[in-house]
C-alpha cells in the first residue's frame, strides 16, 4: 500500500478495538444465550459462512461464478459419512478423503470447464453437480437415493457427536476463522489483486503477465478443498446426507446468494450474507413448517434479484456508498 | 542475441477468417530503440497484426521472434514475461481497482512482493501524471485519464516494448499533445514502441518509421514523411488525403 | 418396431424442446443474455395449462394461445423490470438476476400447488390410434407437430419480416441499429416477449403429455441450454435440429441404458461440446 492508503494512526488503534470487540462478541454470545435454537443457528451460521467463503474465493475473488460447488461438498459430506459406512470410522475421519477427491475432481474438470466464460461457466458447474447427483442416485455403493447415515450413537469424542450445538459453533468458527486468514492474507498479495484482475478484464490481466488458467485453477483448488471440508462438518453435525441435503443444486446457490448478499469478493461478506440468511430460513421454516421451505426459497430468490438490480456488491457497497455519503456530509 | 537483431520480428504472417485473410503474408522487423507507426485504412489488417504481435492471437502461419525466441505460439503472458507489453483499443482498466492497484498489477510482474509492487507503481504513477488520480476507482475515470491508466499499467511490467493499440484515438488536441509527450519519454527511457493510430498527425511527429497495411499485406514502409506521398499509399486511402480524418 | 417407437417420441418431445429453446436462444444471441429462469418459464405455461384445464375448463385451443400471451407478457415484464438494468452489470449480476427470478417462480409455484405431480389427462385430445404398429398418442402427436411448425415459423418470423429484420439488426449490431433509427429497447423487449412466448406455447403442449410439477424447469433449463450450445448461440434453425437431436438421443438412452440415466448422457453430451466446441456443433467457428 502507498503511503497514502495506510490509515492515521488513532484511526487505526480503532480498527483494532473494534476487531478485537467483534472477535470477543463472536466468541462470548453463545455462552450468553441459553436458548438451543438460537444456539444452533449460530452453529449453522458459521456453516454457512464457510461454505460461502470457500466459493468466495473462487465466485468473488476470481468472479467465475460456480453454481456447482456442492459437488465438493457432496465429496466432503459423502465421505465422511461412506467411511462410516464402509470401515466404522468416525465422520471425520472420512474429510481427508472427501478433500483428496474433490482435488482430483477440481483438477480434473476445473481446467476445461475455467476456461469458459462468464455463463457458460456457470451452466457448466451446474451440469457438472447435477451429473454427480444422478450419478449417486443411480449407484446403490453410495447409499442411491436414500443417503447415508453416521453412526446411530456417539463412541468417542472424536465422532462429533454433541448434543448442545456449542461445540459445533466453535469447530464451525475456528475453520471459518482459518479459511479467513487465509483469505485476508491472499487478498493482499500478488494473487488477490491477480485474481481481482482477471474478474475484471481477463484479457488484458493476462496482457499484464497474469497467468489466469494457473491462478483461476489454484482459487479453484483451495475452495473445494474448504468446501469439502464444509461438507465433512455439516456430515458430522447432522449424522445423514442423502442426494438433495448434500448434492442438491440448492445448496450451491445458497452459497451464492450469501457470499453476493454480503458482498462477493470482501472478505467478512459471506458471513455477513450468512448471519441473514441463515436465521430468516430457520426462522421461516419454524415458522410455517414443512409449508416453508416454499417461502424460504421465494424470499432468497426476491433477495437476489433485488440485489443484482440495485446493487450487485452487495451489502458491502451499500456500506462504502453510506460511508462514502456521511463522509461528504460530514465535511 | 546480436546486437544488430531485431527486438521483435514477424514474418510470413497469415491470419484466416473462415475464407478472408484479414493478414496475408506480413513481415515486420523491429529494431531496439525504434517508433513505428502502423497505419492503412479500417479492415486493412493492422489490428489483426498487432494482436498477433502481442501475443493476443496466434498466426495460421509465419513466425514471431521476440528478443530471440520463437513466440508465435506463445501465451500473452508469456509475451509479458519477456518483455513486451501493449494497451487497448477499448480501455480494459480493472473499474472496481483504484489507479494505483491497477498499476500494481502490472508491477506485480517483476515485484512478487506486495510492498515493492506498491513502490513500483507509485514510480510509474508519477511519471504519467496519475498522481491526483491514484487512488480513485478506476471505473469513474474519462476516457483520457483511462488511456493513461492503460499506458502506466503496461510500463509497470518493466518492457522493453511497448504496443500501443490507438491509445490516442477519442482524445482532443490538447490530450493529443499532452499524450505525444507522454509517448517520447517513455521512448526516452529506451522502450521500443509500436502505434497503431489513426491520427496521422501522431504518425508523422513520432513514428521513425511507418508501416502501412493494406488488404492483409504491408504494401509500404520508411520514413512517415516519404510513406504518405507514395501513390500506393494514397490509392489505398481511395484518395482520401491523409489528413487527420480517420477513413470512416 | 420399438425403435422405431423410441425415435418417434423422442423426435416428438425433441420438437417441443426445439421450441422452448428457440426462445432461449434467440434471447441470447440477441444480447448475450442467459435466461436461468427459461425452464421455469416453460413450467409456468404448465401450470396455465393446467389451471386453465382443471379449474376453467378450457381445451388446448384456449390455454395454449393463453399461456403464449401471459408468458409474453412476463417476459416484456422481466425485460424491464430486471434484464435491461443487469445486462451491462457485472457477470454475477447478469447470472444471479434471472437465476433469482428461477426460484421465485419455481418456489412461489410449489408454494401454491405443493410439490405434488400433476397431469392433464391422457386422452385430452382422443384416443391413442395405432398405425403401422406404431403407438400415436393424439396428444404427443399434436404437441410435437405444432412446436414443429412453431419453431419453423419463427425462423421464418425472423428472416422473412420487416419486424425479422429489425430484430436481427439490432442483435447484429446494436449502435450500428440505432444509427438507422431502430430503439433496441423495444426490440429487445420483443425479443423478451417472443422467447417466453416460445416456452409459453411450449410448456402449454408439453403439458399435454409431461408430468406437472414446480421443479421441472430445472432439468427443462438445462436441456435447453443444451440444444442452444449444440445448435449453436441464436440460430433457430440449429435449435431446431439439436432439439430433436437431444429428443431422440434422450429416448434412445432411456431405452437403451435405463431411464434414470437419460439426463446422465445429455448432460455428458452438454459438457463434452461446452469443452472441445464452445462455439456449438452447428455453430460457426
Amino acid at each position: 500500500m502507498s503511503a497514502a492508503t495506510i490509515p492515521t494512526a488513532p484511526r487505526a488503534a480503532g480498527r483494532w478495538v473494534l476487531g478485537v470487540a467483534a472477535l470477543a462478541a463472536l466468541l462470548a454470545w453463545p455462552l450468553l444465550v441459553e436458548d438451543e435454537f438460537i444456539q444452533r443457528i449460530g452453529a449453522l451460521v458459521m456453516l454457512s459462512a464457510l461454505s460461502a467463503s470457500a466459493w468466495n474465493l473462487v465466485g468473488g475473488y476470481a468472479g467465475q461464478i460456480s453454481i456447482g460447488h456442492v459437488l465438493f461438498f457432496g465429496c466432503g459430506a459423502y465421505a465422511s459419512l461412506l467411511g462410516f459406512t464402509w470401515f466404522e470410522w468416525a465422520p471425520i475421519l472420512g474429510a481427508p478423503f472427501g478433500i483428496a477427491t474433490s482435488l482430483l475432481l477440481a483438477l480434473i474438470v476445473g481446467s476445461p470447464t475455467l476456461r469458459l466464460k462468464g455463463h457458460y461457466f456457470s451452466m457448466a458447474t451446474i451440469a457438472l453437480a447435477e451429473l454427480a447427483r444422478i450419478v449417486v442416485v443411480n449407484t446403490p455403493a453410495l447409499g442411491g437415493a436414500v443417503g447415508v447415515s453416521g453412526p446411530a450413537m456417539p463412541r468417542s469424542v472424536l465422532d462429533l457427536s454433541f448434543i448442545s450445538p456449542l461445540p459445533y459453533y466453535y469447530i464451525f468458527g475456528s475453520v471459518l476463522a482459518v479459511l479467513l486468514l487465509f483469505t485476508w492474507w491472499m487478498s493482499r498479495g500478488r494473487m488477490g489483486f491477480y485474481l481481482r484482475a482477471i474478474r475484471g478484464q481477463e484479457r488484458a490481466a493476462r496482457s499484464l503477465g497474469v497467468p489466469a488458467q494457473r491462478y483461476k485453477l489454484f482459487a479453484l483448488l483451495v475452495s473445494a478443498a474448504f468446501t469439502s471440508l464444509t461438507g465433512s462438518l455439516y456430515a458430522a453435525m447432522l449424522g445423514f446426507v442423502d442426494p438433495d441435503s448434500g448434492l442438491g443444486i440448492l445448496l450451491s446457490v445458497k452459497m451464492v446468494i450469501a457470499a453476493a448478499l454480503g458482498g462477493a469478493g470482501t472478505l467478512f461478506g459471506p458471513l455477513v450474507g450468512s448471519a441473514i440468511l441463515v436465521p430468516l430460513e430457520e426462522m421461516t421454516n419454524a415458522a410455517f413448517g414443512g409449508g416453508g421451505t416454499g417461502i424460504t426459497y421465494v424470499v432468497y430468490g426476491a433477495i437476489i434479484v433485488l440485489i443484482s438490480r440495485f446493487a450487485p456488491g452487495g451489502l458491502a457497497e451499500i456500506w462504502t456508498w453510506l460511508r462514502a455519503r456521511g463522509t461528504r456530509r460530514g465535511g | 542475441m546480436a546486437d544488430d537483431a531485431p527486438l521483435l520480428e514477424a514474418r510470413d504472417i497469415v491470419v484466416a477468417f473462415g475464407s478472408f485473410r484479414a493478414v496475408d503474408g506480413a513481415s515486420l522487423a523491429i529494431r531496439k530503440g525504434e517508433i513505428i507507426g502502423l497505419i492503412g485504412p479500417n479492415g486493412a489488417g493492422k489490428s489483426t497484426f498487432f494482436n498477433c504481435l502481442a501475443g493476443e492471437r496466434q498466426p495460421a502461419s509465419g513466425s514471431i521472434m521476440l528478443r530471440g525466441r520463437d513466440v508465435t505460439r506463445a501465451s500473452p503472458e508469456d509475451h509479458a514475461l519477456l518483455g513486451l507489453a501493449r494497451s487497448w483499443q477499448v480501455p480494459a482498466v480493472f473499474d472496481d481497482m483504484s489507479v494505483h492497484e491497477n498499476v500494481m498489477v502490472g508491477a506485480f510482474l517483476r515485484h512478487p512482493h506486495a510492498a515493492e509492487a506498491a513502490a513500483a507503481a507509485d514510480q510509474v504513477i508519477d511519471f504519467t501524471g496519475l498522481r491526483p488520480v491514484a487512488r480513485a476507482r478506476s471505473g469513474s475515470l474519462g476516457t483520457p485519464a483511462r488511456k493513461r491508466l492503460e499506458i502506466a499499467r503496461a510500463l509497470a511490467t518493466e518492457p522493453e516494448i511497448l504496443l500501443l493499440d490507438e491509445a490516442l484515438a477519442g482524445l482532443t488536441p490538447t490530450e493529443v499533445r499532452a499524450a505525444i509527450d507522454l509517448v517520447r519519454q517513455i521512448h526516452a527511457r529506451g522502450i521500443t514502441l509500436v502505434i497503431v493510430e489513426h491520427v496521422m498527425e501522431v504518425i508523422l511527429s513520432l513514428a521513425h518509421r511507418a508501416v502501412v497495411f493494406n488488404q492483409g499485406k504491408v504494401i509500404a514502409q520508411g520514413a512517415p514523411r516519404d510513406v504518405v506521398q507514395d501513390p500506393g499509399v494514397i490509392e489505398a486511402y481511395l484518395g482520401r488525403s491523409l489528413s487527420r480524418k480517420p477513413p470512416a | 418396431m420399438i425403435l422405431a417407437q423410441v425415435v418417434l417420441n423422442g423426435f416428438l418431445v425433441g420438437a417441443v424442446y426445439a421450441l422452448f429453446s428457440s426462445g432461449l436462444t434467440l434471447i441470447w444471441g440477441m444480447m448475450n443474455v442467459v435466461n436461468f429462469a427459461h425452464g421455469d418459464f416453460v413450467m409456468i405455461a404448465m401450470y396455465v395449462a393446467f389451471v386453465a384445464f382443471t379449474m376453467l375448463h378450457l381445451g388446448p385451443a384456449i390455454f395454449v394461445p393463453l399461456a403464449a400471451i401471459m408468458l409474453f407478457l412476463l417476459g416484456v415484464l422481466v425485460y424491464y423490470a430486471l434484464v435491461r438494468h443487469v445486462m451491462r452489470g457485472p457477470m454475477l449480476a447478469q447470472i444471479l438476476g434471472t437465476f433469482g427470478l428461477a426460484l421465485v417462480l419455481r418456489y412461489a409455484t410449489l408454494w401454491v400447488f405443493s410439490a405434488n405431480f400433476v397431469s392433464l389427462p391422457e386422452n385430452l385430445l382422443g384416443e391413442v390410434q395405432t398405425f403401422a404398429g406404431l403407438r400415436l398418442e393424439p396428444s404427443r402427436v399434436a404437441a410435437g407437430l405444432a412446436a414443429l411448425g412453431l419453431t419453423i415459423g419463427l425462423h421464418l418470423l425472423l428472416t422473412h419480416t420487416a419486424l425479422g429484420s429489425r430484430l436481427l439488426a439490432v442483435a447484429e449490431d446494436r449502435s450500428a441499429a440505432m444509427l438507422v433509427g431502430i430503439r433496441p429497447d423495444p426490440m429487445q423487449a420483443l425479443a423478451w416477449g417472443l422467447g417466453a412466448a416460445c416456452t409459453g406455447v411450449a410448456g402449454a403442449l408439453i403439458a399435454l403429455f409431461f408430468y406437472i410439477t414446480p421443479t421441472v424447469g430445472e432439468s427443462l433449463a438445462l436441456i435447453a441450454f443444451v440444444v442452444v450450445c449444440l445448435g449453436g448461440f441464436g440460430s433457430v434453425p440449429g435449435a431446431l435440429v439439436a432439439g430433436l437431436a437431444i429428443g431422440i438421443i434422450e429416448s434412445l438412452s432411456a431405452f437403451w441404458i435405463g431411464p434414470a440415466f437419460k439426463d446422465l448422457v445429455v448432460f455428458i453430451l452438454f459438457l463434452a461440446v461446452l469443452w472441445f466446441r464452445p462455439q456449438g456443433l452447428l455453430g460457426k467457428a
